[in-house]
Formats: C-alpha cells, structure tokens, sequence
C-alpha cells in the first residue's frame, strides 16, 4: 500500500457531485480505470476518516480503508468502466463489502475474483407478502414467531423439506429452485421473482470439494448465525405507490415477511478452495494484484472456469435454502391463521443476491459488452423494461430488498435507467459498518493473566488499540442513510420502508 | 416373552435419544425402540446456534410416557447383547430382536476411592446422586469438591450457604477447559465482582416440567445429567446467614486418605500436595467429579472392540466391530482418523452429535444409502458457562497436540471478556472465547477456512475493529 500523508491522499479524491467522490488513478498502484463512491454527507465523513486513520504511521496494520481498497480492485486486469463503492461500503476480505466491478468477457485477461463473490455466496434477501395487517398479526406476532422458529429445522435434516443424503444435496446443487418446485416445495410463480429463476445453470456439483458438501449438507434449511435472520414486518410508509401496488403492496400496515440467508459453510468452503487454486493460477499466469487477498484467475481459465461453476452450485444452494424457509413460513402462517398460504396471498415479491458474480451485458463508452459483473455486498438493480427482469415488474423496474441490520427498518427500492448506466444496474444491499466501531470501551488489563500465561512457554502476544481516537466515532452506517443516498444520486428509487414487529434469529 | 424392532437404542441419555429422535425423523415409519434405565429420559431442546457448527442447548428431562409417539420406550436394563442372532437380552429378562442396534449406555462417575463404595463420597453424574447431594447438604458446613472439569467448576461457584474446598490437580482452577490465564480471569471475576451475591435470578426460557421421581431408587443407573441441572436444584448448606465466602481452592492437590468420624459427622481427609506436603481437614461429605468411566456393564456373545481408555471402538459411522452394531456418547471412543480440529471430550455437546450421526448412519444402511459422516467432527466445539460467564471453546483451544509450536494472541479486559486465539504459521487452529464476545461464527470460519492471518498481525484482535462481517 502506497502510504502518504492524508492531505496528499485526498488530492486523488474529488466529489464530483453531492453524492458521488472520483478516485483517480494514482491513488494505488497500476489502476486501469478511476474508481468512485456514493456517499452523503454523513456517510462522506466516515468515509474519509477512516482513510485518515489509516494514514497514521502503522496505524490499521492488515486492514485497509474501503476507499484503498475500491483502488486496488481497479487495478485489476479487464475490469471496465469503474470500480464502484456504494453507500453502505466496508472493508472486507480482498474487495470491500459494497464494492462492485465488471470485467470484460471478451478480453482474455479479464480475471474473476472469488473475493469479488464474498465467502457467502449468494448470500441474499426474499421478501413474501401476505393479505394480512399489523392488527392481525401484532396480537400473535410471538407464537408466529416462535412457530416459525419450531418449523425451521436446526441441527440434523428434518422431515424431508431439505435435501438429505448426498444424492439429493447434488441434485439441489445442480437445480438449485427446480428441485424445491419439483420436491412441492414452493410454488411456480415464486421462480419468476427470483434473480436467474432461481438456478445458474453453470452449476456443476462435480466442481464443488467434498469438504464443501460435506460442510453444507447439515445447514440446509436453517438460517444460520449473525446475519441472518427472518423478520415479520409491517409496511411503514410507502414512497411510490403504484410500483408498491405492482408487488401486492397496496398500503400501510401490510404484513411482509423478510429472509435473510446465504449458502453459509458451503460457499465458505467454495470461496477458500477456489483461493488456493488462483493463487497458484496467478503464479502460472504471471498475475499481479496490489493486495494478496485478491487473488484471482483469468475467466477463461480452468481455475476461473472450475470457479464460476462451483460458485453457481453455491448460488443454488442458497435459493434451495431460503426456498425452504419460504415453505416453513408459509406453513407457520397458514397453521396461525387456520387457512392456506393461497389464502393469505403469500407471493415471494422477490428474491435478491448480495455476493455473486454474474454474466451481462451492458453499454460501455456506447458500446453493448459482455461483462462478468462482480457484486459483493451489493444488489442488481435493473431498470425498467430490461428483458432480464419479470413481466410483473417490467414497468416498476427490478425491486431492490434493502434490509437493514436485525431489528432496524427495512426498504424495498426499484432500479431505475441512471443506475443502469452508472453502476452496471447495481445498488446498496443494507447496513454497513466502518472499519472501527469499538462496540463499547475496553480497559484491557493483562497483567495477571500473562503472569499465569508465561507458565505455558507459548509466545505470548497480546492485542491492543492502535487508533488514538480523539472522540469515540458513531461509524455506524445507518440503513437509512444508505437507502437516501442511493436515492438522491438516482442509482435506485426508494418505494416501500418496512419496520419489524418480530425478529426470529437463526 | 420376546420383542421385535427394527431400531433398537440402548440408554436414556442425551445420546441415546438424539439417536431414536433422528431415527424417527429419518425413518418416521420404522419401529423405534429406546431402552432406557430410569423411567426419566433427556432430550436435547431450545437449540440455539452460537455459530454455524456450534449449538447452545438446554437439556430436558422429561418422562418417558410424556414422549411423543415417534418411538416407542421401555423401562428396563441391557443384560446380554448377541449379536449374532440380532437379539438382546434384558435384566428383566425379556428378549427383544433388533435389525440395528445402537449403544448408548454413557458412563458412570471415576471415584477416587475406586470401585469402594464410601458413604460420604458421592460422584456427580445424574439425578439421582442430585438429590442425594441436595440431601446431604441441607445439614452440610464444609463440602469438599474434588475434581477440576465442567461439573466441579459448576458446584465450587453454585453452592451457597456452606465452606467450599475444592481440591484441584492442576495448577490452577477449570482446567479440562481453560488455560491458566483464563483461570485468573475468573479468579480476580470471582473475587472483585462477587457474582455469587449478585447474581441475578435467570429466567430459564426452556418449557418445565414437573420433576417426576424414579419410582424406587435404583442405584445410579439414571441418565447424566444436563447441562442446567443445578438450575432447578436447592444447592444451599447448612450456614445459612453467614456470610458467603469464596471456596477455598488446593491446588496440586489429591486426596491421601479419608477416615470417617463416628456418628456421621463427616470426615478427615488428608490431602497430598505436589511438593510432598500434606494437610487435614475435616468435612461433612466429599463431592467426586473426576470424569467418568465408560459403562459396558453387559456381556456379548462375540467380543466387542474396546479402546485403551475403555470405551467401545467406534468408525466414522458410529458402527462397534460386530456387525449392525452401533454405539455413542460416553460409552464409544472414536476411532476414526480425526480431523485436524476435532478431537473427543466426554460432553453433552458431543453426546447429541454422535446420538445423531448414529440415528443417520442405521438410517442410511437400513436404506441402503450412504451418507457423509456429520460436518461437526470436523472441529471441535463446546459452549458452557463458568462462573457466570458464557464460554465457547473451538478447535485446539488449549494448543491440544501442537507441542510447543504456536502462539497465542491474548485479548482481555478485567471482568468483562477474555479472548484467546491459538495460531500457528498464522493460522487460527483454535480459539477460547470468554464473556459475550459475538466472535464463535468468525473465528469458527477463520479455523476451517485456514485463512493465513498473518497479514493482520495483532490486529485481528484490535479492540477497535469488528472482524465479524469483514469475512463475509
């Protein structure tokens, strides 16, 4: 990392308008194209105080700023147009989360990068609509809850709503969504509001390790730790009206349920065994990436091949995952309200991914290309009238499921033509954090624990604060912040805010 | 009089229901029987996921008529297994023909007075010996607690109302889990926060039931207990208003000799410290919580495959060297090559996982199927809670079998968190994390992935940063 004094770094850094900054080349090592980010005023700050941490001597140590980090991934051989940093950006293993990049198909040294993905492939959001309102709900909100818990299975496979043994598991990763339909999982329709219909048809399980399977096979149909989350929630206000009323949405106080999972352990293991192929790779093909952590393979490689196949089984694990939740929910809900999911008009509105990397096209300097498209932490957005998008949603634009972090308000966005051009049809994913954000003050005190430790005759190290911090920072990236940012600089339009009445953590 | 099944789970334990549970869900149509001593049995319930692989649960207790009808039970004791004509025979008597059996008959309690039955030593283990401690401690002053694992370290803090004296081997206090520092952690908690006043009163969120007492006291033969037993038991002693006192702690200590004193009132103990010393005390009664034994208190016709720590030798697929023989739990020793981050301790935690891979794995061969052996033995876990404090263990915590050849990266503030990650050639290969840390799903990532972290130095640890999404 090229380290300077802060105010020389931001002489490579420009706000070009109210809600987007230019990094120009220069700002890292060997950039091919500029980089950028959305930001407002609030977001703006932490955005450079985090670079300006970064600039103390020795400061941040392995972790770099999302803004450096937007840099070194515009070093990267093929990418086209920019490297993009959207609102909710934070650091993340090799690219930022928020980060998205485009490569060129067509140039041979286009590369992939799994760390362009995230570890959690296709970790993503659906959202199900229901007919019923917050007075319905509200009085029930915790027996739903806690039925909804009771029905998603943790631990060992349960009664046949998940693939069991491994002949199932390759299936699933191979069908992805056709096999919960032809399993009588879901319904049909739901296939239409999902990116790619629900399955990547690249998938080949026989590209997936064992250890992958292995490590997936137990989490299918559970929701999983941190993150995810389903959430019961009402709508809060509703800012487009006839886009809300396309997705069934017709007014306040309408009960959706939202889902919040990935593929987990299964596209952990995918993304490291990729990482130790493409490093090797890289070696072979005289790669070089300013930062390790983004290695990477050319596309037409085999590593790059064997990646895109075994990620796209991944991506259908995920939909096969929430696909199963969606079956539990809708039981939960018909079981409550003594009627069927049919009745209660549970549609999934739409089902997004958060990390994945996808083949499009899109108009780079006038010119339609075709584009490995890279969206880690953030969201396709595609604008009205794109043949890629449902017949339902053909004249609203693509929805967009922001979720905010459990417990805080939740948005539904559309894509919209000046996104499609800006961004490559891409928008925020949810909250973010910055780099630090200490959750509360430590005194870390060692003394007598190294005193007893010493005895074991294992070098010792022990962590401690580096940033000096003149004030503790509220670095917190509110959802709301984000989803006003990609509002007002046009990359996304916002149409529906949900807030939760009950959380059911994994 | 004879039986037939097609799944027969021998022991009413953790594992031996998480066994019949997943055979039930496995093969919801089969003919499940579970063989169980005591007409109370344990089941695994309020599963919570601390990280992906890592689960948090309470344990119920429960009677075997409130089961539900996915299999079906039978209050009675395993006397004779021949494997050959796939038959068992019981105490009672009764002859019962299975397809697949499995053995889940646990152990019972290491005493250190051997197989001597002594009146005023009591071993820990289920709950029966629960009561029988609550009863000898209703007119107790002094308690002297001998061991050093979960359920020790459990009493020393949880007993109130009596003098403690808890008599350790090691160095220092709760070692099968912890290391020294984290030892002292809780040393300077125990002593600065004195949580055992204040404490407050914690809502046990698990459905209760009415403890339903064994019809007549069968002697230990119950199922071990779970991981709350404490929770719904009066541990108060006889000094009741005097004022609390922390227990006083022997280390390097065992125990020489005991002689009873006349009248039941107690005994002399004479310990033994390490450098040859020794000391006398007087006490009401002695608590044993040493570990346990595997129980195989059964004959068979063919041999079956024992490990040099007693257990019943066991595959990946839980299957014993006698053919359509399974075993798990307590009473099996893993004999499969481990993963790089597993290894086996005698826990609930590893109890449910094998029950369950057990329950899998006859599931599969009465199918003809095959399946992976469960993902959890690929690293170990294990969440607890230690004087007060939540605990969540990960792989090789403690540098188990890394020799001399790795280094630890220490975070800790006084009575609040202590964090430890053990990393060699910069990877993480395990991690002790103390207090609510929100670190077991990352640090569970970071171990399997082998991710080198050297780049990050001690930052990985740096109180200013939040690693828990950077990985995602």
């Amino acid at each position: 990392m090229v380290v300077r004094p802060y105010n020389d770094e931001l002489r490579y850094l420009e706000k070009v308008s109210d809600h987007c900054w230019r990094i120009k080349k220069g700002f890292q090592p060997n950039m091919n194209v500029e980089g950028c980010f959305y930001v407002n005023s609030r977001l703006e700050r932490l955005m450079l105080e985090e670079l300006k941490n970064s600039c103390r001597p020795g400061a941040v140590g392995g972790f770099l700023p999302g803004v450096k980090q937007i840099a070194n991934v515009a070093a990267l051989p093929g990418i086209v147009g920019r490297s993009i940093g959207l609102p909710d950006i934070h650091s993340g293993y090799g690219f930022a989360i928020g980060n998205m990049a485009a490569f060129d198909m067509n140039d041979p040294l286009s590369v992939v990068s799994p760390g362009g993905v995230g570890f959690d492939i296709n970790c993503g959001v659906r959202l199900l609509r229901t007919n019923l309102y917050e007075k319905d709900v509200q009085p029930v909100k915790e027996q739903l809850a806690q039925s909804l818990f009771d029905h998603i299975p943790v631990g060992v496979g349960s009664k046949g709503i998940i693939p069991m043994n491994a002949r199932d598991l390759e299936e699933a990763l191979e069908m992805g969504m056709d096999w919960s339909l032809r399993e009588g999982y879901v319904w049909a329709e739901d296939k239409e509001h999902c990116e790619e219909y629900g399955r990547m048809l690249n998938a080949d399980p026989a590209k997936v390790s064992m250890r992958a399977k292995k490590r997936g096979l137990p989490q299918l149909g559970t929701l999983g730790a941190g993150n995810h989350y389903a959430e019961i929630q009402v709508v809060d206000e509703i800012y487009d009206k006839w886009s809300a009323s396309k997705m069934g949405i017709e007014e306040k106080g309408q009960v959706v349920v939202m889902i919040h999972s990935g593929s987990r352990g299964f596209g952990h293991q995918v993304a490291t065994d990729a990482l130790v192929q493409m490093e090797k790779a890289m070696k072979r093909d005289k790669i070089e990436t300013n930062d390790r952590q983004l290695a990477c393979a050319r596309i037409n490689s085999v590593e790059g091949q064997d990646y895109l196949k075994a990620m796209a089984a991944a991506a259908n694990f995920a939909w096969v995952n929430r696909s199963s939740m969606t079956f539990l929910t809708r039981q939960a809900f018909a079981k409550m309200f003594n009627t069927t999911p049919d009745d209660l008009d549970m549609h999934v509105i739409y089902d997004v991914s958060h990390n994945i990397a996808k083949v499009e096209n899109h108009m780079v300097d006038g010119k339609e290309r075709k584009l490995l498209v890279h969206r880690k932490g953030s969201t396709r957005a595609f604008p009205p009238h794109h043949p890629l998008i449902p017949v339902d949603y053909q004249l609203t634009g693509q929805p967009v499921l922001v979720g905010g972090t459990m417990g805080t308000c939740s948005y539904v966005l559309t894509g919209t033509e000046q996104g499609m051009q800006e961004t490559f049809g891409s928008t925020c994913h949810g909250a973010g954090r910055a780099l630090s954000r200490a959750k509360s003050r430590r005194n870390l005190d060692y003394k007598d624990v190294l005193d007893k430790l010493d005895q074991l005759g294992i070098a010792i190290r022990v962590a401690s604060p580096k940033l000096v911090m003149e004030e503790a920072p509220e670095s917190y990236k509110d959802v709301t912040d984000v989803v006003d940012t990609c509002h007002a600089a046009g990359i996304s339009k916002k149409c529906i805010k949900m807030r939760p009445i009950a959380v059911i953590k994994g | 009089m004879s039986r037939k099944c097609e799944f027969l789970v021998v022991g009413g334990g953790i594992a031996g229901v998480s066994c019949a549970e997943s055979l039930a869900i496995y093969r919801p149509n089969a003919s499940i029987l579970l063989l169980t001593e005591s007409s109370i049995v344990k089941s695994v319930t309020n599963l919570v996921p601390v990280a992906r692989y890592l689960h948090k649960f309470d344990v119920r207790e429960q009677d075997v008529s409130e089961m539900g009808a996915s299999f079906q039970t039978l209050v009675d004791r395993l006397d004779h297994i021949n494997s050959r004509e796939h038959c068992i025979r019981t105490k009672a008597g009764l002859e019962i023909k299975y397809r697949y059996l499995c053995l889940c008959t646990g152990g019972t309690p290491k005493l250190f007075s051997g197989k001597v039955v002594n009146p005023l030593v009591i071993g820990i283990r289920d709950t029966d010996s629960v009561q029988l401690l609550q009863r000898k401690l209703a007119t107790a002053k002094d308690v002297l607690i001998l061991g050093n694992g979960g359920i020790a370290s459990e009493l020393a803090y949880e007993l109130k109302d009596v003098n403690v004296h808890w008599v350790v081997k090691d160095s220092h206090i709760s070692a099968t889990f912890v290391d020294p520092g984290a030892a002292e952690f809780f040393h300077i908690a125990m002593n600065e926060c004195n949580a055992k006043d204040s404490s407050p009163v914690v809502a046990i969120k698990r459905m209760r039931y009415s403890e339903v007492l064994p019809k007549e006291q069968t002697n230990n033969h119950g199922a071990a207990l779970g991981p709350d037993w404490h929770r719904s038991v009066d541990l108060s002693g006889a000094r009741e208003g005097e004022e609390n006192r922390l227990p006083k702690i022997y280390y390097k200590s065992r125990i020489s000799s005991v002689q009873d004193l006349a009248d039941d009132a107690g005994a002399i103990v004479k310990l033994e410290h390490e450098d040859g010393s020794f000391q006398q005390l007087t006490c009401d009664f002695i608590v044993s919580a040493t570990g346990v034994w595997p129980n195989t208190d059964y004959t068979c016709d063919s041999p079956l495959q024992f490990s040099d720590d007693g257990g019943i030798s066991v595959d990946e697929m839980m299957r014993t060297n006698l053919v359509d023989v399974f075993a798990a739990g307590d009473v099996c020793t893993a004999n499969w090559p481990a993963a790089m981050h597993w290894f086996q301790m005698r826990l609930w935690t590893q109890a449910r996982q094998m029950g369950s891979m057990a329950g899998r794995s006859m599931a599969a061969a009465s199918e003809g199927e095959s399946v992976y052996q469960d993902f959890c033995f690929e690293l170990f876990g294990h969440v607890t809670k230690l004087f007060g404090y939540p605990v969540v263990l990960l792989g090789r915590f403690n540098g188990q079998d890394l020799g001399r050849d790795y280094e630890i990266l220490v975070r800790c503030t006084r009575n609040k968190e202590y964090i430890k990650f053990v990393l060699q050639n910069g990877r993480l290969r395990g991690a002790m994390l103390i207090g609510n840390t929100d670190l077991a799903e990352t640090c569970e990532n970071l171990i399997l992935n082998g991710i080198d972290l050297e780049p990050y130095g001690d930052d990985i640890l740096n109180p200013d940063i939040d690693i828990e999404d950077y990985f995602d």
